[in-house]
């Protein structure tokens, strides 16, 4: 599937709510403090008050759920939502487990990603579904988006 | 973004729904009464009884919201959702691509629980086909 570098966007993670075993699974809830993203198209900072609502199901997958809001350089609001897996060898999850750096290669963590907004200069972002690979830090993961065209 | 392919999906549709104008646009229900899908790693039908709710957003914009059940050619189930945007008026030609996402208990097939794809739609005369890649 042929695709286009979007952005990247790093956010800033602060305070995970341990909501502990619920029915699907084990449920984690990471609140967003802060973020920026920057590319070809589009540039700006994460505003606060997002989270990411992660399940760590039976078969050891961790299910993400990301709902943030962008805003522009230029003063734009872009509402972001994501659906994420992540999951790979034990000993990468244990590593990151620790907080520590882990080669992303090393594990599978993709996200697919809608975005909504009013501002005319940026409906394209209306009209096209994203796809990214993510690179989880001890600060905050960081993903690169691309278009899929 | 790598990906590589998983299966073609086609789609037998009975006549749609229309249930109208509501709060998020004009809504479409297409009920799924069969088709089959294929691939590398997986074959088999589609099984009868379920839909694609589409709405026509304000912009023109179709957004689908499909959910079936596929039987494969040894008899295992899998539940699968998408979501999707179709835009026939996009400036680049037709624009139709799915984020599809699997669930199944059948332990040949686990594989497709661990995974995340996009697909590609074509309107053909039979119906709709989807060419599925894995995201890798």
């Amino acid at each position: 599937m042929d695709s286009r570098f979007l952005m990247t966007l790093q956010v800033a993670v602060v305070g995970a709510q341990k909501i502990g075993a619920v029915p699907h699974g084990t449920r984690v809830t990471a609140p967003i403090a802060s973020g920026h993203f920057e590319g070809p198209r589009l540039r700006g900072k994460v505003l606060p008050g997002g989270g990411d609502w992660t399940l760590l199901r039976s078969d050891g997958v961790l299910e993400l759920d990301l709902r943030i809001t962008l805003e522009t350089d230029d003063g734009a609001l872009i509402h972001m939502a994501s659906f994420g897996l992540r999951h790979g060898p034990p000993e990468s999850m244990a590593a990151l487990a620790r907080g520590e750096r882990v080669d992303p290669a090393s594990y599978y963590f993709r996200t697919t990603t809608r975005f909504e907004t009013a501002h005319a200069k940026y409906t394209f972002l209306n009209h096209l579904v994203g796809v990214s690979s993510g690179d989880r830090r001890a600060e905050g993961p960081i993903y690169t988006i691309d278009e899929i065209l | 973004m790598q990906t590589r392919p998983l299966m073609s999906l086609r789609f037998s549709t009975a006549p749609t729904q229309n249930v109208g104008a509501g709060p998020h646009g004009t809504r479409i229900t297409f009920p799924i009464t069969g088709g089959s899908f294929d691939g590398e790693r997986l074959r088999g039908t589609v099984l009868p009884g379920g839909d694609d709710w589409v709405i026509k957003r304000l912009d023109g914009v179709l957004e689908l919201d499909l959910r079936v059940t596929l039987e494969t050619d040894d008899g295992a189930l899998i539940h699968m959702t998408f979501e999707g945007i179709r835009h026939d008026d996009a400036p680049g030609g037709p624009y139709f691509r799915t984020l599809p996402r699997f669930e199944t208990a059948a332990s040949q097939y686990a594989f497709l629980n661990r995974l995340l794809a996009v697909g590609r739609g074509e309107i053909r005369a039979e119906g709709p086909v989807h060419v599925i890649e894995e995201i890798l």
